[in-house]
């Protein structure tokens, strides 16, 4: 291990906690507050990874994920971008894309077959004659490309998603950033601050040049953040970066969390009233020949692993720059103990002229107008060729490191996505925002300012100006921040250097997609003549890091070659996400959530077999024998008790309540009696059967009523819908999940009742569809109804869900002496099946109306006033012929019954089978079907074809509904 | 969801907690007389207005009341109302 730099203000280390992890099998150490590439730079490692298409060793270039230069396989998950990724401990680190090892790729041979492979090449080529594509992109395939992932991997991890609503978003938590947050959070507004490195203060935080008289800018970068975690209304996201923005100020993004948080990642979707985008600057990479070597990093790089990290990133080393922080990035290393050949720098005036003393002092030549034009060495750096800027004289210097960077660049990407427009500007030589959008605003180095107060002070208007958009400011105010601003220091001049004087054989423009300067010409050259077309044919600034190395150089080069004024210069568009980011974090927290009724409890300890159906779980079976024999036998012959709490439960009540019920279901609610049960359909207004339920008259005006499980999420806001024009007088409450409801089925279910209800309950005093309320033991209100969907005598309970346990215990102590037992939703469907009782969804598809289903007794055709929902399409529907029936069946010769879903034939499909089962009442296979209406009449053979049944058909014969218990005398008993 | 929707009780929201519920076609028709023809329009057939619509929107994760909006399906922005009657 690399010894570290102390006594740093600085440092974001801890170097008394060692954090062990595993790289390609062997035991590594790096400190707290590494990343992956810092502790393995520590470690002496120099290849991170070989390029995606020519094999090339790339190292450590920058810091925060603008290339796949440092991409690796981290505990199994590809293509982690080390550089900006936390090391943690017992990380198991691979690296990926190479035959052999880093420093030996067996498949690096083909860099040097670059000229074979023009831009473009596959599309070219590949496709005479058309069946090579198919050979060769296996080859391809497997030499070129980034990462691969096992298809065993299993994600893990704990993905969180939060949806914060604020005033002010403010991107970027830099200077510009913070000053805007605390100038908009000090009038009172609710700010949200993003920063996507794990530390606040931007590229204040890592300076040691002095900010003003006895103050650092990393003390001014500390000093601001201080006042921006005090300040209560500030929530500060940090390594939390910005993926998306869209309508209404809604931006994305996505956070990493410490070891302390409760999750690995979040999602972040942010509304504001107002957004502020302070990215600031990345460098503009420099373009020559080899200018991606191992041992070529950006300045801010070289600066941030000696100040950040404690590590001299080289021993002696070349300087290729084009701005005044690069002069101090060589001032601050040199005096760490780099030794530095030379400073390059390609301006030939406008230094800072203090920095220029300051190299003079100690002795590191200044080269004026000069430029790096090729990197020597196999695997790394060991010679720089530095040349004038116009290729006249050159000379080499040895080194084991060069620091290159031709400029910098605003990050504009959150601009682009904010949808403000952006303009190239002459003087500074970078991209601006030209128009930003309504609620919008840029500030800080995004627009080009250079001076740390105006800087800052920008930050501070552009706060005012989200105050303003939230009528939290004045006018008044904002004039006087901008005059503010004007007193101090605009843009400086940026180069305009795109390119030494080189050939650009090997001077890549894009590092993730190997696109070197010679492919862009030759693109130019076939005639892709904008940016954005050359992009999309050399694929470069489509990798990784979305645009990162190449998105500024691209549109200059491009202008350059083809001599064009730079007014014409336009950028490639960038596109969400613009940070690579994983599925798993958008799709967040597990969302597989399930409602249990009160018995839930019980019933699994009773051994219930739980299924999900729809937001229910629900007891299925209450044995491995799925057929259920033992359950549906014992309702049929004895009691069992069922838990239907899913069901869903309404009260409706007011004057106008009657109305209402009858706008959506089918009958008419003028007519119920109160101790009477109604059983009645809704349709929607194609006439299609969607629901059906039982309602019953509590009082004047006051009923209640149930649905399926299904719609019972959908029911209020049906009724409402259906009503919305009408202004009726009445009130919905859904009880669904206040009261459970307990199924007491078979011929002993009265005498297991009586037991326990004080009241008489004999046929007599409450028969066949009849409904009675009253009370368990004075306490327990429960409303009863006889119904008979299993086809037996029953007892319908609803109780409220808090006395469900008490109630279901009482009966089952009372049912002891018959042998009462659970049967579960499966058992349920047969015995009700038997009866040809219908549970739509099962016995009806979306296209099946009442009609079909022979519902349609229910339908009260004298209230058309009502304007009942699907009245209008059943009546259309009523002599159509073509509709499938529902019929019940046999199978023939004792056959077994067929599986459901199975189709009905004879040359063509001609219906399908709902349910089916093997009956153990009927002794036989039965079940019902929805056939065409030539088939319905009792007694047709109708021929079934079961998935893979090849030539072979089961067949059935159509016969009268209800098949078990034709006159219904055993539910009346 | 980039969408957001003023509900008349509980203000402007996300657009997750709705639920549309179709263009604005006023009131159901009188069934007396009503062809065929003219309840497939009122039921099925849309305007699909590259403009300014007035819609139905339920407030499914709130207040659990269906009202109108006018929202511009250009740009899917909400408008006001005074704008969307000119």
């Amino acid at each position: 291990m690399m010894n570290r730099l102390n006594n740093l203000a600085t440092l974001q280390i801890d170097s008394s906690r060692k954090i062990s992890f595993i790289f390609r099998g062997k035991r590594y150490y790096g400190l707290e507050g590494d990343t992956i590439a810092t502790a393995l730079y520590s470690n002496g490692i120099r290849i991170f990874a070989r390029s995606l298409k020519y094999h090339r060793p790339r190292g450590l270039y920058s810091l925060d994920g603008e290339c796949s230069n440092t991409c690796m396989e981290v505990d199994g998950i590809p293509n982690v971008r080390c550089e900006n990724t936390l090391l943690k401990d017992a990380m198991e680190i691979k690296e990926q894309n190479v035959k052999g090892s880093l420093e030996n790729d067996k498949m690096s041979v083909i860099d040097k077959m670059d000229w074979m492979m023009p831009a473009g090449f596959y599309y070219n080529t590949m496709h005479k004659p058309a069946k090579i594509w198919p050979i060769a992109m296996k080859q391809i395939r497997k030499v070129a490309g980034l990462g691969t992932l096992s298809p065993d991997f299993k994600m893990t991890g704990k993905y969180d998603e939060i949806f914060p609503t604020t005033d002010v978003c403010v991107i970027g938590g830099g200077p510009a950033g913070m000053s805007a947050a605390l100038s908009a959070a000090g009038k009172g507004l609710r700010v949200i601050l993003l920063e996507s490195r794990p530390v606040l203060g931007g590229f204040f935080e890592y300076r040691l040049k002095e900010y003003k008289e006895g103050q650092s800018f990393h003390e001014r970068a500390r000093e601001l953040a201080a006042q921006v975690e005090e300040a209560e209304n500030i929530r500060v996201f940090t390594h939390a970066s910005m993926i998306g923005a869209y309508n209404n100020n809604l931006i994305t993004g996505f956070q990493i969390g410490r070891e302390s948080d409760c999750f690995d990642e979040r999602y972040i979707e942010i509304r504001a009233q107002s957004v502020i985008v302070a990215t600031g600057c990345i460098e503009r990479p420099l373009l020559f020949e080899n200018n991606e070597r191992p041992g070529i990093m950006q300045t801010g790089c070289a600066l941030r692993m000696a100040h950040t990290y404690g590590l001299l990133p080289g021993k002696e080393a070349v300087f290729s720059i084009g701005h005044d922080l690069g002069l101090e990035t060589a001032i601050s290393l040199y005096d760490l103990g780099l030794k530095i050949s030379c400073v390059a720098d390609i301006r030939r005036e406008g230094q800072d002229s203090e920095l220029v003393a300051q190299l003079r002092e100690r002795n590191i030549e200044l080269l004026k107008g000069s430029v790096a034009t090729m990197a020597h060495g196999a695997k790394q750096v060991n010679k720089v060729t530095i040349a004038t800027v116009n290729g006249t004289a050159s000379q080499d210097y040895n080194c084991d490191l060069l620091v290159a960077s031709a400029g910098l660049t605003p990050v504009t990407s959150a601009i682009t996505v904010v949808r403000g427009r952006l303009k190239y500007d002459d003087h500074t030589g970078y991209f601006l925002p030209d128009q930003m959008p309504e609620k919008m605003h840029a500030t800080g180095r995004v627009l080009g300012l250079d001076n740390a107060l105006a800087i800052e002070s920008s930050g501070r208007l552009a706060g005012l100006q989200a105050a303003f958009d939230c009528k939290a400011c004045s006018i008044a105010e904002i004039g006087e921040a901008e005059n503010e601003l004007e007193k101090l220091p605009g843009p400086t001049q940026g180069t305009k250097l795109v390119i030494a004087p080189v050939k650009g054989r090997k001077s890549f423009i894009c590092f993730d997609e190997d696109t070197t300067i010679k492919n862009i010409n030759q693109a130019i050259d076939k005639g892709f003549d904008v940016p954005e077309l050359i992009k999309r044919f050399t694929s470069a600034g489509t990798g990784p890091g979305q645009g990162g190395i190449p998105g500024h150089n691209l549109p200059l080069y491009v202008a350059q070659y083809q001599k064009l004024p730079s007014i014409s210069i336009r950028s490639t568009t960038v596109r969400p996400p613009i940070v690579p980011t994983l599925l798993s974090t958008y799709a967040g927290t597990n969302h597989a959530m399930f409602k249990r009724t009160p018995m839930d409890e019980m019933q699994r300890e009773d051994g219930g077999v739980f299924r999900n159906i729809g937001v229910w779980q629900r007891a299925r079976y209450f044995s491995n024998d799925f057929s259920c024999k033992a359950e549906i036998e014992n309702v049929r012959s004895n009691v069992g008790i069922l838990d239907g709490s899913t069901l869903g439960k309404f009260r409706i009540s007011g004057p106008d309540a009657v109305k209402a019920l009858e706008r959506v279901f089918v009958s008419d609610m003028s007519k119920i009696k109160e101790g009477r049960v109604k059983y009645s359909a809704m349709c929607n207004d194609d006439g299609c059967v969607i629901d059906d339920g039982i309602i019953v008259k509590q009082g004047e005006n006051d009923f209640y009523f149930t649905t399926s499980t299904g719609r019972a999420g959908s029911t209020i806001e049906w009724i409402r819908y259906h009503t919305r024009y009408d202004g009726w007088d009445f009130h919905m409450v859904n009880l669904t999940d206040s009261m459970g409801v307990i199924n007491l089925s078979g011929p002993n279910a009265r005498k297991v009742l009586e037991k326990i209800v004080d009241i008489d309950i004999s046929n007599e005093a409450f028969g066949f569809s009849e409904y009675r309320e009253f009370k368990i033991k004075d306490t327990i209100s429960v409303r009863a109804m006889r119904l008979g969907f299993v086809g037996e005598l029953s007892y319908e309970l609803h109780v409220p869900s808090s006395y469900m346990k008490s109630v279901w215990l009482m009966l089952n102590e009372a049912g002891k002496e018959f042998n009462i037992r659970n049967f579960g939703v499966e058992a349920q469907n047969v015995l009700r099946m038997e009866k040809c009782h219908i549970i739509l969804g099962q016995e009806s598809e979306q296209r099946t109306n009442l009609l079909d289903v022979g519902l349609g007794f229910l339908w009260d055709r004298n209230k058309p006033k009502a304007k009942t929902v699907g009245a209008v399409a059943l009546r259309q529907a009523e002599s159509d012929q073509t509709r499938l029936k529902l019929v019940g069946f046999k199978m023939e010769n004792s056959g077994r019954a067929p599986r459901d879903g199975s189709l009905i034939v004879d040359e063509k499909v001609r219906g399908y089978i709902c349910t089916a089962r093997d009956s153990f009442t009927l002794k036989e296979g039965v079940g019902m079907a929805l056939v065409e209406g030539d088939l319905t009449k009792i007694g047709t053979r109708l021929e079934i074809y079961e998935d893979e049944c090849g030539d072979d058909r089961i067949y059935g014969k159509v016969v009268q509904m209800p098949l078990y218990d034709p006159e219904g005398t055993r539910m009346k008993m | 969801m980039a969408l957001t929707i003023t509900c008349p009780i509980c203000g402007k929201r996300n657009g997750y907690e709705f639920k549309f519920g179709g263009e604005e076609r006023g009131p159901r028709p009188d069934e007396k007389d009503l062809t065929p023809e003219a309840w497939c329009d009122y039921v099925h057939m849309n305007n699909c207005v590259a403009g300014v619509q007035k819609e139905w929107w339920f407030h499914r994760d709130g207040c659990g009341s269906w009202f109108t909006i006018h929202r511009d399906t250009t740009t899917n922005f909400e408008v006001e109302k005074a704008e969307a009657e000119k």
